[in-house]
């Protein structure tokens, strides 16, 4: 298998020199192979986010080598090959559901068409097809992020990055937003890193989960999470509870007593 | 019609209605309280009867010839609105490319900001002979300056402030993961303004305008006035002013063209704004 992204002796510091210096990632070493599920769990200020980010070329990292889908951040970022999910949904007010889906179609110059059919498919996709004409705020938190996941793969790209993307969300929609992410990342194939500070959230959704400590933002242990197919049922079952409690047990030791900012729901 | 709307009416209507009776009444108590006067002169010719006003708006402008004064503050109001609109309209341009300018190199929104202040503190009133001055000799082409342009470039001069001050701001409304959501599909700064810093700069562009459309409509009078351009209701203002102690009422009819004027010009403006903010979510409704 292909790794989509790769990334060895991965740093990043912020401010360097001055006194306000700030080792946000410290050799960093991960790949993530295709159709594979990530999660980067970790206590406030680990330097999960900015991990993302750096994946994503919106900040660029200080040392060490990464490749996206094969090339360089820059020309991944440029060849769209990456679609991302933010905490907040971050759709444009001004622009009907459907043409928040199609706006990176129309930054890639796709024909009007063309672009209205696909990106349809992708609100039939997230079970959304009904609000193609609706206005954003006129539909529900969970509702918006459904749609932002529809325009994070309306380009098609081999690489989903999403960033606490149900952070928000109440709990019983973030369940049921994970069961939907799981159906959607199955039909689609897609290799997906995904930020988050909820233990079970990372459990249920990833084939790894990336534990990483803060100050500075290092990886301490990778748990391989291998619990077939996702149903709610599943999060009953003692394998998960089993995989809950190594990924708490790898959060614990990173420091003493219990790591703040990290979800034990 | 809703009921709303109605009621909207009869709200403007009772406003104006109440305008009138406290004019009318301070005129009829004023030496009837005792043996004194108000301070402010409540006299026929300094406040004529409101209904003395309207009827000189019947009236012939100049005695014994043709045209009322109706006509004459009709015909100088929409002289003066077209003025100040090519103002506006100029004024709105320049203040926008300056927003966008300064939102992309944040030093000359650093250097520009104080001077695009310290602009308006200029006195109108002295810069708009300046600027007829600059003007008077002016030929572009076939074309000459005229006074008109003058006033014009007044307007202008007045409105381009607030929309240069309240487009940098909608321009920077975005908010950081907008910003990132358009760094990562890798658009061009072109692509980020159109579909993203322009648009969400509509909400504060419709109150900097409506700023803006008043101070075109003062700028066009004052430098109508200063420079006594013909044509316009700024110099109705100062004909009718002239004529003043033998014929009060009829400033006051220029001072309603005027004001009426104002209110038309922000009237549009709000009929803009119903166009560009139709498919917005109504205040408080934000998840």
């Amino acid at each position: 298998m292909t790794d989509v992204v790769a990334m060895s002796g991965l740093s990043k510091v912020f401010n360097p020199g001055r006194a306000n210096q700030v080792d946000a990632l410290l050799e960093i070493d991960l790949k993530v192979s295709a159709g594979t599920f990530v999660s980067l769990i970790g206590p406030s200020g680990c330097g999960k986010s900015t991990l993302l980010r750096v994946i994503a070329d919106l900040t660029p990292p200080t040392g060490g080598t990464l490749s996206v889908n094969g090339k360089p951040a820059a020309q991944a970022r440029a060849d769209q090959d990456y679609g991302m999910a933010f905490q907040a949904a971050g759709l444009f007010d001004w622009r009907k559901v459907v043409r928040n889906v199609e706006l990176p179609l129309e930054l890639r110059r796709m024909g009007k068409a063309e672009r209205r059919t696909r990106a349809l498919a992708m609100l039939e996709l997230v079970k959304l097809p009904d609000f193609a004409e609706h206005y954003p705020w006129e539909l529900s938190g969970g509702m918006q992020q459904r749609v932002a996941i529809a325009r994070a793969l309306a380009a098609d790209p081999p690489l989903l990055l999403m960033d606490e993307p149900f952070g928000a969300l109440d709990e019983m929609t973030r369940e049921h937003m994970q069961a939907e992410l799981t159906r959607i990342c199955a039909a689609t194939q897609k290799t997906v890193v995904f930020v988050t500070h909820s233990i079970p959230e990372a459990v249920y959704l990833s084939d790894r989960v990336v534990v990483m400590s803060p100050r500075p933002g290092r990886i301490v242990k990778v748990v391989d999470v291998d619990l077939g197919a996702r149903t709610d049922d599943m999060r009953e079952q003692p394998q998960f509870f089993k995989k809950v409690t190594e990924v708490r047990e790898a959060l614990r030791g990173i420091g003493a007593g219990a790591p703040r900012g990290v979800d034990d729901r | 019609m809703k009921a709303g709307g109605v009621k909207r009416i009869a709200l403007g209507l009772s406003g104006f209605v109440a305008m009138a009776a406290t004019w009318e009444l301070y005129k009829a108590i004023d030496g009837k309280l005792g043996p004194w006067h108000f301070p402010a002169h409540a006299d026929d010719a300094s406040m004529p009867h409101l209904l003395t006003i309207g009827r000189r708006f019947l009236q012939p402008e100049v005695r014994d010839r043709p045209g009322t004064v109706l006509q004459a503050v009709i015909s100088g109001s929409w002289y003066t609105f077209r003025v100040a609109v090519v103002g506006l309209a100029l004024g709105a341009m320049i203040g926008l490319l300056l927003a966008v300018v300064m939102e992309r190199f944040r030093l000359l929104e650093r250097a520009w900001l104080p001077y695009i202040v310290l602009s308006q503190t200029v006195p109108l009133i002295a810069l708009a002979p300046l600027i007829s001055g600059w003007g008077g000799g002016l030929r572009i082409g076939s074309l000459h300056w005229r006074p008109w342009m003058s006033v014009a470039a007044m307007a202008a001069y007045l409105s381009f402030f607030p929309v240069a001050v309240g487009a940098l701001r909608g321009l920077q409304s975005p908010q950081a993961h907008h910003e990132d959501l358009m760094r990562s599909y890798a658009a061009s700064w072109g692509q980020t303004l159109w579909k993203l810093r322009l648009p969400a700069a509509v909400p504060y562009l419709i109150p900097a305008l409506q700023l803006a459309a008043a101070s075109s409509i003062v700028g066009a009078i004052v430098s109508e006035i200063s420079i006594g351009a013909k044509g316009g209701v700024g110099r109705l203002i100062l004909d009718y002013f002239q004529r003043a102690s033998g014929d009060p009422a009829q400033v006051y009819t220029a001072f309603i063209g005027a004001a009426l004027l104002g209110l038309v010009t922000v009237g549009l403006i709000k009929a803009l704004e119903k166009l560009l903010m139709r498919n917005r979510a109504a205040p408080g409704l934000h998840p």
